[in-house]
């Protein structure tokens, strides 16, 4: 790398370290210099390396935060794609070395490390084979940073892919008595998804043409590094194939798409690319009915990895659709929203109506993210910049706000909830709901740190919970009232899964199951992982500004550019199916005498 | 500085303190003095301090907003505020003058409009015009309620500091027992009561400040949570943590409905916000984007309710679509084009049914959280609570939430609205107060007969008796708070619930007896009839005076009135029965009636300075300062005159002016009206439990299967149970067999297929391939040892998948090619 390369892509160092970091410790500690036996030594070198990665990571986010300003890090407010790092790779098929953050990704990155960071501190308990997990909850690190950070397509694919065996390893070896069974389940179900994501990313790659887009967009999509890169890639005689996340949004958006214009059975190509990404995407989210392997690994998976995949993991799902799905096939987004966001409300209901059942404290706990992350679906997908409104994007674009304030809050209430579901697990050796009782008197500082995590769960205002569930909430109204009407039902079942697992584990007279005198008050360690959720989770449920600040300006640009592109290709989309018979109805109500007239 | 900075900041900082409160006992609670004894007197201190600042806001507003003065007559609270009216403009009262910053009427300067002051203090959420942010909305309502909710939390706070000593020290809980037959002894929770207690003024304070619905929703679920953690104070027993629950979660199923009330406002107008704000726009400018209450009630139409025109334009969504797509090009033709038709689209009917929605929804918010019909089966159970929670929460302050807010949305609610409320209203009065004629446990009779005082307020508010709805939340805050104390006086006496174990016990606690006597006074409407009389009898004959003359409007609608008489003689006899049970005769129980003794003086005082309230408090002093005269100012704009027509329903309805039902023979019939079935049902009270002429087992038992239906409550636990809990737990497991029984079946099916069919393809590898290798082996045995040492089984089948596989990719990949290319 040359110096000048250094001076235009300053975030190369530090973006490349925030990723790679973890897989670079990873490496060292599988070589034989540090000894098996030295197990105290190999938590804390895994520990400091998650912390140096929040630290870094945070250091980009919050300019300023270390005195002034750099030029590696975050622009807050601004909408565009920001600290790119550009490198070729692959040049033979256009594959680069691409990453960035904006508006979007940027707290995903933060909320990533944060978390690793905790769940590394909470891996203590484990006690086999402490360097090989270790290794792999490392590697887990890069694969989610990678997915979060890459803008080239074939990238994105590896890292998603680097972070699918470090879990499988995870839950199979350290999980609980039927690991393996989970393991393979989720092997198999995210594998599925891979192949279909897979088959997807060739359409489009074999379908794209850079020569379609103008000097411009290509600079501005990093696709070319100059004006004269750009006139060499329009001057080409052969097509020029691209797997640039920003430049396939370009070509997507195009009124002249070649994504619309090819066809596969008399159904666009744009519509079978976002369909297969989408199937990909919803198997991580996870929506019903592609959920049933959360439970399970939830279940088995010890108390680190579920946070991680509960904070994490899922939210890959949710910022797949919003980064790729939606801006590379808006025509595919506009003719399944009603799918999305159906699989939503469905999700958000089903997920409810089966936390309602569970005898399983952490399977409990596992309904309530499928039901939670049927919020950020519906969210995503309330496609209401049509005719109807006259395109007005701001509905849509508060639930796009709504579900990815959604997921960053789940995030923390999720993970702080299955740390707390750990806690107890850590010390009496069950989850049977029936059989708990009296916490709050036996450990007070616990039950009130969980009381506090599950009212976020629950939410309840003040809390992180809240904000993303009414703005999803209001914001469905405008797209179908009966979706909107079926998620408002939701918030009856979440009181009740919750305050009903509240009332048997923490309220009560006295403790029901086996080892109770092993219900000692939490470690400082714990108290450690547990306070700053809490804290988190208050801050952002009083401050919400904190987050949309770096959310809003990005997604609502997107929003906007889809709303344009709505009404420059489709004029004529009138709403939703469901919005009309609603608007029938009211227009033939009998017109009756009112006051004034 | 001038009422527009000053109200928010003296109630602004009356609102915050309780959460100082809260934060510090939260942290510090438990070493606050011995056992947190002094969290009692910080809690107390703050809510001091909050009605302190509450009532330096209520100074400042008279200061600036006098009340009219009164003109004349016996009645001279309700005819001035009919005075106020009948004049035209009569209503400025100098409000306007001193003020530009009047939030309500920008630009206009219209005399109707009620003197308010509303602003932004914080944003949660802003994205394009849509903003939902914490800001106030100051009334006379409001200064009026901040009064009232600090007042009476304060005296509750006293109360309570001598009420909950037990928590001081180790508690022997003897309602619970654990599995080795002991009662349960835990450590005193002294601290968690005050904390909690001080959450919930916080919260309710939210509310009554809140100057959008956003923010009402946010508080209304916190002062819900804070009504979980007080009824389930006592957690260990599993009663009181059921009944929390169950308070919530049938509060969630109102919060439902309100939702979808915020959604059909919010999707159709894009703002929650009840006053008209300025913002500063794009181009520099000061925009004025209108609030709910004016567009609702534009001021260019005199404030009469009409289909605002976003809710006009959602309805006529297929005409919007069309001339959208038509304009795609310019959206400014378009947004001027539909602005033109609006008219047309509004004179057609279009959005009554949103705005019906928008009604109930939110109407359905207060049936869950002032416990009205279908809703209320929560509130009887909520009294598993301390008793000073009974008396503030689940009785003067969260619970009349629900009656507030309808009067603050009282300018969005169309005719068809207004009268499911007051059905709903006159169901919930009637059903509660007949099962308080047969409740045993004292708290039980008062939570139904607030139930039904709420049933009352409703009503009133329903029928177009907006200041007597509200007229009668103050009062009614002030003696039910007052009832509830004294029974929690007399139950911290006897060590029971169980009016039953009663009886006497006047000569040992008479000041808790004169004081509850008071109470049962005021809220049976006691007075000299057009002469004088205790809070209530102004508040109620408002009330039956609105019914009668809504009755008399609307002949269908008869029934009503009759609900509000009905409902008056009920309430006597339920009130009166109490008394007599727990005051009266001979002590039923000598136990309970030796260890009785008279509550100490922090809890009498409380008792006194209520009883004093209970009495005075519907009275209007020689200047015109009173209750009902200072709610005339906030009456919402538009409200004064009468409301004629039908939205929805297809029949028109006449919603008489307040101020009609204060004369002449509608005030007169009232009035005696009320007397006469309030006087019948104390005599009957006295019939059966003071002077025994009738025997009340005697009549319990002819009327037995009436009877057995009232003491069973109606058996509507029993229905919900049956229709609503036990379906919803099915539909749970449902979901969750599905999900092992259906979706995994089906998933380790296909793992079970594919091993099959890996099993079957290895069969035919060593079976026919081997075979034929074999077979070929045998004939060309030199080829076919060296085939046999290379090459097993398993690796065939590896290399034939990694065959397939890429084949199958590349076909997909040359398909989507050739149809790229093609296409």
């Amino acid at each position: 790398m040359t110096p000048a390369d250094a001076l235009s892509q300053p975030a190369l160092w530090p973006l490349t370290a925030i990723v790679f970091l973890p897989a670079l410790v990873a490496a060292v500690l599988s070589l034989p210099i540090i000894p098996k036996a030295r197990e105290e030594a190999i938590r804390w070198i895994a520990l400091a390396t998650t912390a140096v990665v929040f630290v870094l990571s945070l250091w980009m986010a919050w300019p300023g935060l270390f005195g002034a300003r750099g030029p590696a890090q975050f622009t807050v407010g601004e909408p565009g794609m920001q600290l790119v790092v550009s490198r070729p790779w692959i040049p033979s098929f256009n594959i680069e070395y691409l990453l960035g953050v904006d508006g979007i990704s940027m707290p995903l990155v933060v909320l990533t490390t944060f978390l690793s960071m905790l769940a590394c501190a909470a891996s203590w308990p484990i006690t086999k084979h402490i360097k090989a997990y270790h290794v792999l909850f490392l590697l887990l690190e890069t694969g989610m940073l990678g997915v979060f950070v890459s803008l080239d397509f074939f990238l994105f694919y590896v890292f998603w892919e680097v972070m699918l065996l470090p879990m499988y390893f995870l839950i199979g070896i350290w999980g609980g008595p039927r690991r393996e069974y989970a393991a393979i389940k989720f092997f198999l179900y995210t594998l599925l998804g891979s192949v279909l994501m897979l088959i997807a990313i060739l359409m489009l790659y074999f379908t794209s043409d850079l020569r379609m887009l103008s000097p411009e967009q290509l600079v501005a999509s990093h696709a070319a590094v100059d004006a004269a890169a750009a006139r060499q890639i329009t001057e080409a005689t052969e097509p020029v194939h691209t797997f640039n996340l920003l430049a396939l949004a370009e070509l997507g958006q195009l009124k002249n798409s070649p994504f619309a214009a090819a066809s596969i059975r008399g159904v666009s190509l744009e519509v079978w690319a976002f369909l297969l990404l989408l199937i990909g995407f919803v198997i991580k989210v996870p929506v019903v009915p592609v959920h049933t392997w959360l439970p399970d690994a939830h279940v088995e998976a010890p108390t680190p990895i579920s946070m991680i995949l509960a904070g994490v993991l899922l939210k890959l799902g949710g910022y797949g659709i919003l980064r790729i799905c939606y801006p590379i096939c808006p025509g595919g987004g506009l003719a399944l929203a009603w799918l999305v966001c159906g699989l939503g409300v469905v999700s958000m209901v089903y997920g409810a109506f089966a936390a309602l059942a569970q005898k399983d404290f952490k399977r409990m706990v596992a309904y309530s993210s499928v039901s939670h992350m049927g919020y950020v679906m519906l969210g995503l997908g309330v496609w209401s910049a049509v005719g109807a409104n006259g395109f007005d994007p701001d509905y849509w674009a508060q639930g796009v706000n709504g579900a990815m304030f959604q997921m960053l809050a789940h995030g923390f209430s999720s993970a702080g909830m299955f740390f707390m579901v750990g806690v107890l697990y850590d010390r009496v050796h069950h989850r049977n709901l029936e059989e708990f009782g009296g916490i709050f008197n036996r450990m007070p500082v616990y039950a009130s740190l969980a009381v506090a995590v599950f009212f976020a769960g629950l939410g309840l205002p003040g809390l992180c919970g809240f904000i993303g569930e009414v703005l999803v909430t209001l914001s469905a109204w405008n797209y179908s009232r009966w979706l909107a009407v079926i998620s408002a039902f939701t918030v009856i079942l979440t009181a009740a899964y919750i305050l009903w697992a509240i009332q048997r584990v923490y309220l009560g007279a006295e403790y029901k199951g086996p080892d109770g005198d092993h219900l000692t008050p939490m470690t400082g360690r714990e108290l450690a992982i547990a306070t700053p959720l809490v804290f988190l989770a208050i801050l952002f449920g009083v401050a919400p500004q904190l987050l949309f600040n770096y959310v809003t300006p990005t997604v609502n640009r997107q929003v906007e550019t889809l709303a344009a592109w709505t009404r420059e290709v489709h004029p004529d989309f009138p709403g939703q199916p469901a919005l009309a018979p609603a608007a029938s109805a009211a227009s033939t109500a009998p017109a009756r005498a009112l006051a004034e007239d | 500085m001038d009422l527009a900075a000053q109200l928010p900041l003296l109630l602004g900082l009356a609102w915050l303190t309780p959460l100082a409160s809260f934060v510090a006992i939260l942290f510090f609670g438990p070493r606050m003095g011995p056992h947190g004894r002094n969290a009692a007197w910080v809690a107390t201190a703050a809510i001091v301090t909050s009605l302190v600042l509450s009532l330096a806001a209520f100074v400042v507003w008279l200061g600036v907003h006098p009340v009219q003065a009164v003109a004349h007559g016996e009645h001279g609270v309700v005819h001035a505020a009919a005075d106020a009216h009948a004049g035209d403009g009569g209503h400025a009262s100098g409000s306007h003058d001193a003020d530009g910053h009047l939030a309500a009427d920008h630009g206009h300067g219209d005399p109707h409009q009620p003197a308010a002051y509303s602003g932004n203090w914080y944003t949660l959420y802003r994205g394009g015009r849509l903003e939902l942010s914490i800001g106030y909305y100051i009334d006379a309502l409001t200064v009026l309620m901040f009064v009232v909710v600090t007042f009476i939390a304060t005296c509750i706070h006293v109360y309570a500091s001598g009420y909950m000593h037990d928590e001081l020290h180790e508690v022997t809980d003897h309602e619970v027992r654990l599995a080795d037959g002991h009662h349960l002894h835990r450590p005193g929770r002294f601290p968690r009561f005050f904390q909690a207690l001080s959450l919930f003024c916080f919260s309710m304070m939210g509310i009554v400040i809140a100057g959008n619905l956003a923010m009402v929703f946010i508080f209304w679920e916190l002062v819900g949570i804070c009504s979980w953690f007080l009824i389930g104070f006592y957690y260990e027993r599993k009663s009181a943590s059921t009944a929390a629950n169950k308070a919530f979660i049938v509060n969630r199923v109102g919060d439902f409905g309100m939702l979808i009330g915020l959604m059909a406002l919010w999707g159709a107008l894009g703002t929650l916000s009840f006053a008209d704000s300025t913002t500063v726009g794009p181009d520099g400018n000061e925009q004025v984007r209108p609030g709910l209450f004016s567009q609702f009630r534009p001021s260019e139409a005199g404030h009469v309710l009409q289909v605002p025109d976003g809710m006009v334009a959602a309805a006529a969504a297929a005409e919007v679509a069309t001339i959208s797509a038509d304009h795609a090009s310019s959206p400014a033709d378009a947004a001027s084009q539909i602005a033109a038709r609006i008219p047309d689209w509004r004179g057609m009917g279009m959005g009554r049914w949103l705005l019906f929605i928008a009604g109930v929804g939110i109407f359905c918010g207060c049936v869950g959280k002032s416990a009205q019909f279908p809703l209320f089966v929560w509130l009887p159970d909520a009294m598993e609570g301390p008793t000073p929670v009974s008396a503030l929460v689940h009785s003067a302050t969260m619970v009349a939430a629900g009656v507030y807010l309808v009067g603050r949305f009282y300018p969005v609610l169309s005719p068809d609205v207004l009268l499911v409320i007051a059905y709903v209203g006159a169901i919930t009065l009637f059903i509660a107060a007949t099962i308080a004629l047969v409740a045993n446990d004292i708290k039980r009779v008062l939570a139904y007969s607030t139930v039904s005082q709420l049933g009352y307020m409703m009503l009133a508010l329903g029928v177009g008796g907006w200041v007597a709805g509200l007229f009668h939340l103050v009062t009614h805050a002030f003696f039910k708070s007052l009832l509830f104390l004294c029974s929690g006086s007399v139950i911290h006496a006897c060590h029971t619930n169980d009016m039953r174990k009663m009886g006497g016990l006047a000569k040992v606690m008479p000041w808790t007896a004169f004081t509850m006597l008071v109470g049962c006074l005021a809220i049976i409407g006691a007075g000299v009839p057009f002469v004088i009389g205790l809070s209530g009898y102004y508040s109620k004959d408002s009330i039956l005076a609105q019914a009668l003359s809504f009755a008399n409007a609307n002949p269908g609608h008869r029934v009503l009135s009759w609900a509000v008489a009905g409902g008056a003689f009920l309430t006597a006899f339920y009130m009166f029965r109490l008394w007599f049970m727990t005051f009266a005769g001979q002590p039923r129980d000598h136990h309970v009636h030796e260890h009785a003794h008279e509550s100490p003086n922090v809890m009498v005082t409380p008792l006194v300075v209520l009883a004093v309230l209970a009495v005075v408090a519907g009275w209007t002093l020689p200047g015109g300062l009173g209750i009902a005269n200072l709610l005339e100012q906030a009456r919402p704009a538009g409200t004064a005159a009468g409301l004629e027509g039908g939205f929805v329903f297809g029949q028109s309805l006449l919603f008489p002016a307040e101020h009609e039902s204060h004369e002449g023979a509608v005030h007169i019939t009232a009035t005696l009206t009320a007397f006469g079935t309030a006087m019948a049902g104390v005599l009957l009270a006295a019939l059966l439990y003071l002077w025994k002429l009738i025997s009340p087992d005697l009549i319990a038992s002819i009327f037995r299967p009436i009877y057995a239906f009232l003491a069973g409550r109606w058996y509507f636990d029993e229905l919900y149970d049956l229709v609503f809990v036990k379906p919803t737990l099915g539909v749970a497991n449902l979901a969750s067999g599905v999900d092992r029984g259906l979706i995994d079946r089906l998933i380790d099916g296909i793992a079970w297929a594919a091993r099959g069919l890996a099993g079957i393809d290895a069969w035919i590898d060593r079976t026919l391939v081997d075979g034929l290798v074999n077979a070929t082996a045998n004939a060309t045995w030199n080829a076919g040892l060296k085939l046999r040492g290379l090459q097993t089984g398993r690796l065939r089948q590896y290399v034939m998948f990694i065959v397939l596989g890429t084949v199958a990719l590349f076909v997909l990949a040359a398909a989507a090619f050739r149809s790229a290319g093609t296409g």
